[in-house]
């Protein structure tokens, strides 16, 4: 089989399951949906404060969202007994984690699109013409969130206190990801020119590239342990 | 094991030779005294005395004129006659320590130079905080290496295990 | 063979890096303590360098020897290989430990506050989590060949991660709050350097030292309960 239709079949694959049941883009936006509510009561919202911890509360929302959503990506296959025959299948087993990451990116996004007008309705923000930064930021964020989740996932899916353990591996190594995209979405809210913040997003593209790059190279080594 | 436990004998020994130096220094170099205590010993010997400099007592400095100011701690002063030139340590309302003799026919403490107020505790946790846990932890790991050789020895089946 | 062999080496040579590092640190303690002179902006404080510095170094250095390790695994998969990186996470912890204590209670008398979020300060905290994930990832993998594999996975990782993350936190910091007092800027006395280089080597042969210890000991735990179970299984047909 040809590397890219082993990557495209294995993204369309957990796209259609989604399609079918929603069960994980369904489970993770009401688990968002959640942790915004509880935030807009924790937080006493005058709307200078808001400015202020706005972009924290998005990407707090959204790395919990990414814990949810994420950690389970593996667990199907798991359930399943399939990941023997990705050990099988006779291509880099990179592509199939490029696979699992280009669906895990998508149900990200799709969230974090379905996501933003909320926040917009209920916090009252005002990113009309921010639209286009904010989207780039979104996208870069959430490639490099996937990126490590699916690497991780794979890795703690195979082993005990699996939901303790997920967020346990991938925060602490995710910091540079949630102060990039924090930093970003500030800079985009307050209405600065994109010019002071595209350093932020310079660094979640590095970030990007190094974490696919590896992470496509080490795959290997989890599923043929 | 009997080996094991005179080299670390020998190791404490060793590093409490090195701490007891290390506490003698600080009795002669470093420990202060109040004004107080000063007062009441009347000694000609040097010592380090600590205290406040009290506001609006600090003058001289100028031409090479020697600094006068009084240091106080609770409540006693002393005046203290300094000769030296360490203008940006003397500054009022500061706690400083102030090493010299006490002169008893004039009345006044002739300092031969001004330090730092000394802050022996936090060095003092930080070696005991950082060295302490690690002798035990590599006493600890050296002692169960020591004991595992022994007990590995006692298995019967070393050579085929390998 | 390769790992009797391997054991045997660390066996006989372990000695002269203990001796080496124990007459290191005495002279170096010796020095620091008694006879350098105190710092002209800190005073007597300063000598938590001697101690501070040597930790921080080590850390760092055991981490690298814990991504260079687990390199190694997976490259040869010996089991031994997998002992020595499990013995320089732990090391890694402890001292990263140590050098976050040591460095707080120098804080506090320099920058009047037990924590500050300095880069430095950051970085290693985070490094002080990683850390904890690795050792708790090890302590939930029943398959002791594939926990390996993983384990050396999130140390090449979290290597990896870690300049990207030191950086991005220094340069939130400077966009939040000048940066902290820096000790880069003082430059040091030859007396209180001869301290310091004794310690920081010292600590590094101590550091080489626990670590041929403790590669030692995990491999004979293994060993040890690997017979053992051998023998009750044996025992039991």
């Amino acid at each position: 089989m040809h590397f890219f239709s082993v990557v495209r079949w294995i993204a369309w694959k957990d796209l259609l399951s989604e399609y079918r049941n929603r069960e994980n883009i369904s489970s993770m936006f009401f688990f968002a949906l959640n942790v915004i509510l509880i935030f807009s009561f924790s937080f006493s919202l005058d709307p200078d404060t808001l400015k202020e911890i706005m972009p924290g509360i998005i990407w707090v929302a959204f790395g919990f969202t990414a814990i949810i959503g994420l950690g389970k990506s593996f667990l199907i296959e798991v359930n399943n007994d399939c990941m023997e025959y990705f050990q099988c299948l006779p291509v880099p087993k990179g592509a199939i984690y490029l696979g699992k990451f280009l669906g895990n990116l998508l149900f990200m996004l799709t969230v974090e699109v379905v996501l933003f007008p909320l926040f917009v309705l209920f916090f009252n923000l005002e990113i009309l013409d921010q639209f286009l930064p904010l989207l780039l930021i979104s996208t870069v964020a959430t490639i490099g969130l996937s990126a490590l989740g699916t690497l991780f996932s794979a890795l703690t899916v195979q082993i005990r206190a699996r939901e303790v353990m997920f967020p346990i591996l991938l925060l602490p190594l995710s910091v540079p990801i949630f102060i990039g995209a924090v930093e970003a979405t500030r800079g985009a809210l307050s209405g600065d020119p994109f010019s002071m913040y595209r350093h932020w997003i310079e660094l979640l593209g590095v970030f990007d590239v190094i974490f696919v790059v590896v992470s496509f190279w080490i795959f290997e080594f989890i599923l043929d342990y | 094991m009997n080996r094991f436990y005179i080299r670390w004998g020998v190791l404490m020994v060793v590093f409490g030779v090195i701490g007891f130096l290390g506490l003698a220094r600080y009795n002669r170099e470093v420990r202060t005294i109040s004004p107080e205590v000063l007062l009441g010993q009347k000694t000609d010997s040097e010592v380090r005395v600590m205290g406040m400099i009290e506001a609006a007592t600090l003058e001289g400095g100028v031409d090479g004129a020697p600094f006068r100011f009084s240091l106080s701690k609770a409540g006693t002063k002393v005046p203290v006659v300094f000769s030296g030139d360490d203008a940006d340590i003397l500054r009022e309302l500061k706690t400083i320590v102030a090493i010299g003799r006490w002169q008893a026919e004039k009345g006044e403490f002739q300092a031969a130079e001004i330090a730092l107020t000394p802050n022996y505790g936090f060095i003092a946790s930080a070696y005991l905080l950082s060295l302490v846990p690690l002798v035990f932890f590599l006493f600890y790991m050296e002692r169960r290496v020591a004991m595992l050789y022994v007990m590995i020895k006692e298995e019967k089946v070393y050579q085929a295990e390998v | 063979m390769v790992a009797t062999r391997f054991i045997g080496w660390l066996r006989r040579y372990e000695k002269w890096f203990g001796i080496t590092a124990a007459v290191l640190i005495a002279v170096g303690l010796y020095t620091a303590l008694v006879t350098s002179s105190a710092d002209y902006y800190q005073g007597e404080v300063v000598r938590i360098m001697y101690v501070h510095v040597p930790f921080v170094q080590t850390a760092m250095f055991s981490y690298f020897t814990l991504f260079i390790c687990s390199i190694w695994y997976l490259w040869k998969r010996e089991a031994v290989v997998d002992n020595a990186c499990h013995a320089a996470a732990g090391l890694s912890l402890f001292f990263t430990a140590g050098g976050l204590i040591t460095g707080s209670i120098w804080g506090k008398p320099t920058w009047n506050a037990w924590w500050v979020w300095d880069p430095r300060l950051t970085s290693f905290a985070i490094l002080f989590l990683t850390l904890i994930g690795y050792l708790m990832l090890r302590t939930f993998l029943d398959d002791k060949e594939k926990g390996a594999t993983f384990c050396a996975i999130l140390a090449i990782i979290g290597f990896i991660d870690l300049p990207i993350i030191h950086f991005s936190v220094e340069w939130w910091r400077s966009l939040h709050q000048p940066l902290s007092v820096s000790t880069r800027g003082i430059s040091i006395a030859s007396d209180m350097m001869i301290p310091l280089t004794l310690m920081s080597v010292g600590v590094s042969i101590l550091f080489a030292y626990m670590l041929m210890v403790r590669t030692q000991m995990l491999y004979l735990e293994h060993l040890l309960e690997a017979k053992q179970g051998r023998l009750l299984s044996e025992g039991a047909l």
